[in-house]
């Protein structure tokens, strides 16, 4: 088993889930999360007419983590709809990041292993 | 690329050494950050005030993912930043990454 561990937009979130549904994978862990990417944040210029223009910087912007638990072979395709559902091209659009799960339990039925994420 | 060449580190440590930690990391070249509100408690039990037990202190956990040769100058920046010797100061938990996608332009890699 893998977990997919994406941070997203806020505001693809919704067309995230509904992709992930579609194909077949409707079950993750959402997360509210704050970071920066390798561009630290975001710069605001402020417009030039004020009579002292000073920059503002956010440090931190508001972001979705999501967690999608999977057997191996699907890593690929959740990777796939994450991607084509969250680029737009711009900074910011967020990371993805494949990590091994050594053991999952259903609490309801006590199932393990690949029997617990399908 | 090989397997397992990054890792992942999640750090639960004080919300108020945040910014301390974010800075130490900065320095040390590890700008990609994300941080979550959390809330745990650890072998102590969470903390005692007279009658009342907290056992469900607020905590901030940072996730970074980085290559494997990096990993130790990561975790030392954050363990001597976020340490102030009490109890409380937090953890830090090391896990493998074996593939890492920029969204934007779907790289490998970090």
């Amino acid at each position: 088993m893998k977990e997919v561990v994406a941070i997203i937009q806020m505001n693809k979130m919704e067309a995230t889930k509904n992709a992930l549904d579609v194909v077949g994978f409707p079950a993750f862990t959402a997360y509210k999360a704050m970071g920066r990417g390798k561009q630290r944040g975001l710069e605001i210029v402020c417009p030039s007419d004020l009579e002292e223009p000073r920059g503002g910087s956010v440090k931190f912007l508001p972001k979705r983590m999501i967690s999608v638990v999977v057997v191996e072979e699907f890593v690929p395709a959740v990777v796939a709809v994450i991607t084509r559902v969250n680029r737009t091209g711009n900074i910011g659009d967020g990371r993805i990041f494949v990590s091994p799960i050594e053991e999952s339990v259903r609490i309801r039925t006590d199932e393990r292993g690949s029997e617990a994420v399908s | 690329m090989g397997r397992c060449s990054m890792k992942m580190i999640r750090a639960i440590v004080r919300p108020e050494k945040l910014d301390k930690v974010a800075d130490a990391l900065e320095e040390a070249g590890f700008v990609a950050l994300t941080k979550l509100d959390v809330f745990g408690r650890g072998k102590q039990k969470g903390i005692r005030v007279g009658e009342m037990v907290y056992d469900n202190l607020s905590k901030t956990m940072l996730m970074i993912v980085v290559d494997d040769e990096k990993l130790e100058e990561a975790v030392k920046a954050i363990e001597e930043s976020a340490r102030t010797g009490n109890i409380g100061d937090g953890k830090i938990f090391v896990t493998p990454v074996e593939e890492a996608y920029t969204i934007r332009t779907g790289a490998r890699g970090l």
